[in-house]
């Protein structure tokens, strides 16, 4: 029984596990409704995702579908906990490229620098003779006796996991191949990632680097959703599970089992999907998406209803102005929904510098104690300390009334950073506000302007528990005239999740100046067809792309394969470069992208309450000055309803902010704000 | 009146831009050392020359680029050649530009409403400039004409389009001229990329803010610069180290280092006069290793402009080796003697805060060119091999990575081998590398190529093969470098500084230096050396000599090391 044929008459439920809490939506594709629910993270996830599910209060039985987004994978790299005890196996004289990574310090100037600790540790890696070149001939063939005696080795001291890449097997994977049938030969029934199955792309560091962690995570990720299954059986719930994978799609159990590596970055992708959704259905062709939770803020961007996708990602690595450092992290290869990061979100501390300058993040105070205004002991200036000194956040309570906000204690931790930066208690909130706006644009011009994408024609997607406050700054600040808030900000990426199709990517290595590449795309089309008809899956559909690059170039540009690829990439090229060239262009890897269309969900939407809440007022300091601003509630406009700027709307789980000089429309599945 | 708050945020989308200079010359460089080791620096300049925003790439370009660029500043104003609109000036001429041949470097006047408001600039290193050997730097030459061709600034482009004869000038006499124009080409993108930016930050702000953010940014950075000062004790200290000169003989560096309350100064009397062989290092070279240093000593994050290196005065007589006179060769100063000066004022600055400097890394950029003739078609390569560093307080050396004055990348296997008749046979840590200590040094790397094809000119500039990395504190040195040719099954170890001649199926296999240990062998828990030993970096025997007790080895996969 496929998951298609199930769901569209049953319960769809979206379950999306982040660091502190757990977010549930539940729709019911008969009678149209959403339901929500909120459950506190545990150190077991699945026990929040059970209790997330009977929050919703629908009877189980019903349940037809459940998509999940879950951190598993991020947060056990991040802290190393709960990762297997794997071998990697490779060729003889290459046992440290998977430390020595690219040979780069992290940090230049810090002599106090270190790597990632490697994740399989020198003692459990291996090297067994036998070479393969880069045009696949093999010039020595594999070790045999050494490759048994390897086997024995790691039969003996019991390795959970193991990891097999040898050189070159990106064109001529036999010896990976074969050394895992001595693997299974000789009685090994742990899990084996081959680097030819989990990437099987050219630069071994990467290409390793991907399948190390693969091979790690994979005993952790396998058995949470054994567990994860034998719950929802005992709460009757036999719905299929499938998981958000890294570039939106979801899949299957049995693939992620097998290619834990896929869901690395499964949390974030789902915010991208929701507002790809959300643009589709109102004909929106150029979103960016901005989600600012309490430590971070993501920026994306979906043209034409497509997410970019980047395809290599450092897993628990830093980042400098929401760019990735290099060898920070573990880099892992595979399409990632392509997210700029920085370290500015609600709970982010503002400090003073040795110099006296104002600075912010990238310390949060989180969830706990979070900002001073919570009053759970945080004594330090965040971002949503400023938000209330300066009256564009609620001076008494958030989340409808069940928090209380402290804003004497905002204030107090203001003033006391002001001192240090020799400002008033004004100008340093208002500081504070400006500084994370101008960090968290990067974000946003890296996915728009770094790529030649003017933000005027942009229409930009705010979301998040407190992207809503800043949008009109951000938005002038970049230049863009349309933004759209959601309904339930707060979960719209739990919602996301909902709207995913089942998605896989298949990538065969050409490496070739001609630009015909219907033999590639036939032997894709081959193995894909296997594929799904392996998933018993027979309704889908197939895109074509294409990595290319000039000839001599290291770095490929992904196009859309048709008879003018030439053209196609010309024109990419010039638009990011500035120049295009009569140089030869070399074709690195052919890929399709097989798709199962998802059912349709229909949008959340707010319930208005039945009496009109009497308008109020409050000082708030607005584009530069203090302005008297009208306070509304989100759930008494009803469709249609319309304002001006300076006005605030508060809704249950985020707070909007329109600056003078634009203007607000209330729809029912969102706010708009124009300019 | 400019704001605090908004000279802040230009300053810091200054730095950002300069990043994405970066990004844009490695993605449409052809060059290996470009595109896959980010052998490339990026900065944006006011039209006097100030520095105002350096992203962060090669330490050795820190000081090099700025000064270059005011070199060629000058140059232009004394030849008349006018910072017209849609121009961008070429040059490579180290004696002007500030570290050596290969490194070409391009710059852009960026103009705003009819007037020019800055520059951006950046520097690359090219694969091969011609000269006598692929790769062009050969301990051979004994000038810089035989290093490659010199350009001085001319103009690259005009009005928005390429000078083909200017193009020529770099690409008819390199051996790879193709990939010379890929790289001119993507050197210019960069430059569009950060001329794009300057304008968008100027319409947005103003250009009187964007002058004030300017002065605000180098005063704010003065500030600090001088406040970390207070981090160095004040003092006057002494060094020595030494470069091996291929023929046997020591080549000196001294240096004396004065620490005041209001400045460092580094005065480099007595060291060794200018040579006749390429180790000579241009000005340039040695004001970035004196940046360097007091950068990583006092303050990795102070924003990279004019002011943060402001307490810094560098004296080095004309006519010595760290500031040469034209034309005497400089190929290998930009690397070697780079590196060497960075220990040099490391250990000199040990005494002013023993807590901060770490035990000496294995002190050489290990340079690695090889080229020839393959299926009828010239090939040249370069790139450089890691090194452990040095044990540090509460902490070890890193093991096989780049050190101090260079950050590249290596060349992936798979990249090298589809590219170039060779084929890698070893890429691993160096065992019983590391200088024993409290705080061990980081081990060296072992990297092996094969020759597939007849008549591959190979050569090789490496250093640390006579003197070796010290430890401080009591730790103990780094092992030496060592290089070896295997031809029909013989081993025979061969000078660090060489270029030879290889057949096919020649082996060259190099063993870089570990870095120093830090503190006493002795004081070195016992946990630490058996999981260096289970990890196979140690043998028994290593442990025996340096720390004293005898042990089992339980590493599975124990290889004997080849020395």
């Amino acid at each position: 029984m496929s998951a298609m044929t199930v769901h569209n008459t049953q319960i769809s439920v979206g379950v999306d596990v982040g660091g502190t809490f757990t977010d549930v939506v539940g729709y019911d594709s008969v009678t149209g409704e959403f339901r929500f629910s909120k459950a506190l993270t545990s150190p077991k996830p699945e026990t929040a995702v059970i209790k997330g599910i009977r929050g919703l209060g629908f009877e189980d039985t019903r349940i037809g579908l459940l998509v999940h987004a879950t951190t598993l994978a991020t947060n056990s790299l991040l802290t190393h906990s709960c990762l297997a005890k794997a071998a990697l196996v490779t060729n003889r004289g290459f046992r440290d490229v998977i430390e020595i990574g690219r040979q780069r310090r992290p940090e230049l100037y810090d002599l106090r620098t270190r790597r990632p600790s490697p994740l399989i540790p020198r003692r459990h890696r291996y090297t067994v003779g036998g070479r393969v070149m880069s045009d696949g001939a093999e010039v020595e063939p594999l070790d045999i006796r050494e490759a048994r005696r390897v086997v024995a080795d790691i039969l003996k001291r019991r390795f959970t996991s193991v990891a097999v890449c040898f050189l070159n097997s990106y064109v001529n994977p036999e010896h990976e191949l074969k050394f895992r049938s001595i693997l299974r030969d000789a009685g090994y029934r742990g899990h084996v990632s081959l680097s030819c199955e989990v990437d099987r792309k050219y630069r071994e560091f990467e290409r390793m680097s991907t399948t190390v962690v693969n091979a790690v995570l994979a005993p952790l990720v396998s058995s949470y959703v054994r567990r994860l299954g034998r719950l929802l059986l005992r709460e009757r719930i036999t719905s299929p599970i499938q998981i958000m994978a890294s570039d939106g799609s979801v899949i299957t159990l049995r693939d992620v089992s097998e290619r834990p590596s896929a869901i690395i970055e499964s949390g974030p992708a789902a915010g991208v999907l929701a507002s790809k959704h959300l643009a589709r259905r109102y004909g929106i062709s150029h979103a960016l998406t901005f989600d600012m939770g309490g430590t971070t803020a993501k920026a994306g961007a979906v043209i034409n209803g497509e997410p970019d996708l980047v395809f290599e990602f450092e897993a628990a690595g830093s980042t400098h102005s929401g760019r990735s450092i290099k060898g920070s992290g573990y880099p892992v290869r595979g399409p990632f929904i392509d997210l700029a990061e920085v370290s500015s979100g609600g709970g982010t501390i503002a400090w003073v510098d040795d110099g006296g300058e104002l600075r912010i993040g990238p310390r949060s105070a989180g969830a706990n104690p979070g900002p001073a205004c919570y009053g759970r002991g945080g004594s330090e200036a965040t971002v949503t300390d400023a938000n209330v000194v300066l009256g564009r956040l609620s001076p008494d309570y958030l989340l409808g009334g069940k928090m209380k906000i402290m804003h004497d204690l905002a204030m107090e931790a203001v003033r006391r950073i002001a001192k240090l930066a020799h400002l008033n208690t004004e100008d340093c909130a208002n500081g504070i506000i400006r500084i994370a706006n101008n960090t968290m644009a990067r974000a946003i011009s890296i996915v728009s302007v770094e790529r030649g994408r003017d933000p005027r024609n942009f229409t930009m997607f705010v979301f998040g528990g407190a992207g809503p406050v800043h949008c009109c700054d951000l938005a002038e600040e970049l230049d863009v005239r349309r933004i759209i808030v959601p309904v339930h900000a707060g979960l719209f990426s739990a919602y996301g999740l909902l709207t995913a199709e089942m998605a896989k990517t298949f990538t065969l290595p050409v490496m070739s100046t001609n630009p015909d590449l219907s033999d590639a795309f036939a032997e894709l089309r081959r193995i894909a067809d296997d594929e799904m008809r392996r998933e018993g899956l027979n309704e889908y559909s197939i895109v074509r792309y294409a990595e290319v690059r000039y000839k001599g170039q290291s770095y490929e540009l992904t196009v859309k394969y048709d008879r003018q690829l030439r053209r196609a990439f010309d024109k990419i090229h010039r638009q990011l470069y500035g120049y295009s060239s009569t140089d030869d262009i070399e074709v690195v890897n052919a890929k399709i992208k097989v798709v199962v269309p998802g059912s349709t969900v229909s949008m959340p939407k707010i319930v208005n309450q039945q009496s009109k809440r009497p308008a109020r007022w409050r000082s708030a300091f607005l584009g530069g000055a203090w302005l008297t601003t009208r306070v509304l509630a989100r759930e008494s406009l009803r469709p249609g309803e319309s304002g001006r700027g300076p006005c605030i709307i508060e809704e249950y789980d985020s707070t909007l902010v329109v600056n003078p000089g634009w203007s607000w429309k209330a729809h029912s599945h969102f706010t708009e704000v124009t300019k | 009146m400019t704001d605090r708050i908004t000279s802040q945020l230009i300053s810091s989308s200054l730095l950002y831009a300069s990043e994405e200079m970066g990004i844009a010359l490695r993605n449409t460089s052809y060059s290996p050392n470009i595109k896959e080791r980010m052998d490339h620096s990026a900065a944006i300049f006011d039209p006097s020359g100030r520095l105002l925003a350096q992203a962060e790439h090669i330490p050795v370009h820190l000081g090099s680029l700025p000064w270059g660029l005011r070199n060629i500043v000058r140059y232009c104003i004394k030849e008349s050649m006018e910072f017209e609109q849609g121009c961008m000036i070429a040059a490579n001429n180290p004696y002007i530009t500030g570290t050596h041949l290969n490194d070409v470097t391009v710059i852009a006047p960026i103009h705003q409403g009819g007037e020019m408001v800055g520059f951006a600039a950046n520097k690359a290193h090219h694969a091969d400039v011609g000269g006598s050997v692929p790769g062009s730097i050969s301990m051979k030459a004994r000038s810089i004409f035989e290093e490659g061709f010199v350009v001085d600034p001319v103009y690259l482009v005009r009005r928005g389009r390429f000078l083909d004869r200017s193009v020529n000038l770099f690409a008819s006499r390199s051996r790879t001229p193709q990939e010379r124009v890929g790289d001119l080409k993507a050197q210019v993108a960069a430059n569009i990329t950060g001329s794009r930016r300057v304008a968008e930050i100027i319409s947005k702000y103003g250009l009187q803010a964007f002058k004030a953010a300017a002065d605000d940014s180098i005063r704010y950075a003065q500030t600090i610069a001088k406040k970390r000062l207070s981090l160095l004790k004040e003092g006057i200290y002494r060094a020595q180290d030494y470069l091996e000169h291929p023929d046997g003989r020591d080549i000196r560096l001294t240096v004396t280092v004065n620490v005041s309350d209001s400045a460092v100064e580094f005065d480099y009397g007595g060291t060794s006069a200018q040579l006749d062989i390429p180790l000579n290092a241009v000005l340039g070279v040695t004001i970035s290793g004196a940046f360097f240093v007091f950068r990583s000593l006092v303050g990795h994050d102070i924003p990279a402009n004019e002011g943060s290196f402001s307490p810094v005065v560098v004296r080095a007589p004309r006519g010595t080796l760290v500031n040469p006179t034209f034309p005497h060769p400089v190929g290998g100063g930009n690397v070697e003697t780079s590196q060497r000066n960075a220990d040099l004022l490391f250990r000199a600055l040990y005494s002013a805060a023993p807590k901060l400097v770490p035990a000496a890394c294995g002190g050489s950029m290990n340079n690695v060119m090889m080229g020839g003739k393959h299926r009828g078609k010239g090939w040249a390569f370069y790139e450089t091999i890691g090194v452990g560093l040095g044990g540090r307080e509460g902490m070890d050396g890193l093991d096989g990575i780049q050190a101090n004055m260079t950050n590249t990348m290596n060349t992936p296997v798979e990249e090298l081998e589809r590219s170039f008749p060779v084929m890698l046979t070893k890429y691993e840590f160096r065992q019983d590398s590391a200088g024993p200590g409290m705080y061990r040094g980081g081990a060296g790397l072992v990297r092996g190529y094969k020759m597939l094809s007849q008549r591959t000119i190979f050569t090789v500039i490496s250093e640390r093969e006579r003197h070796r990395p010290w430890g401080l504190a009591g730790g103990g040195p780094g092992a030496m470098t060592r290089v070896f040719h295997i031809r029909n099954g013989r081993i025979e170890r061969i000078n660090s500084k060489l270029t030879v001649v290889l057949n096919g199926g020649d082996e060259v296999v190099i063993f870089t230096a570990g870095g120093g240990g830090y503190g006493e062998p002795r004081l070195r828990s016992r946990e630490a050396i058996e999981r260096d030993m289970s990890n196979g970096i140690i043998t028994p025997a290593y442990v025996q000599r340096h720390y004293g007790f005898k042990v089992v080895s339980r590493n599975p996969q124990r290889r004997p090391a080849p020395s």
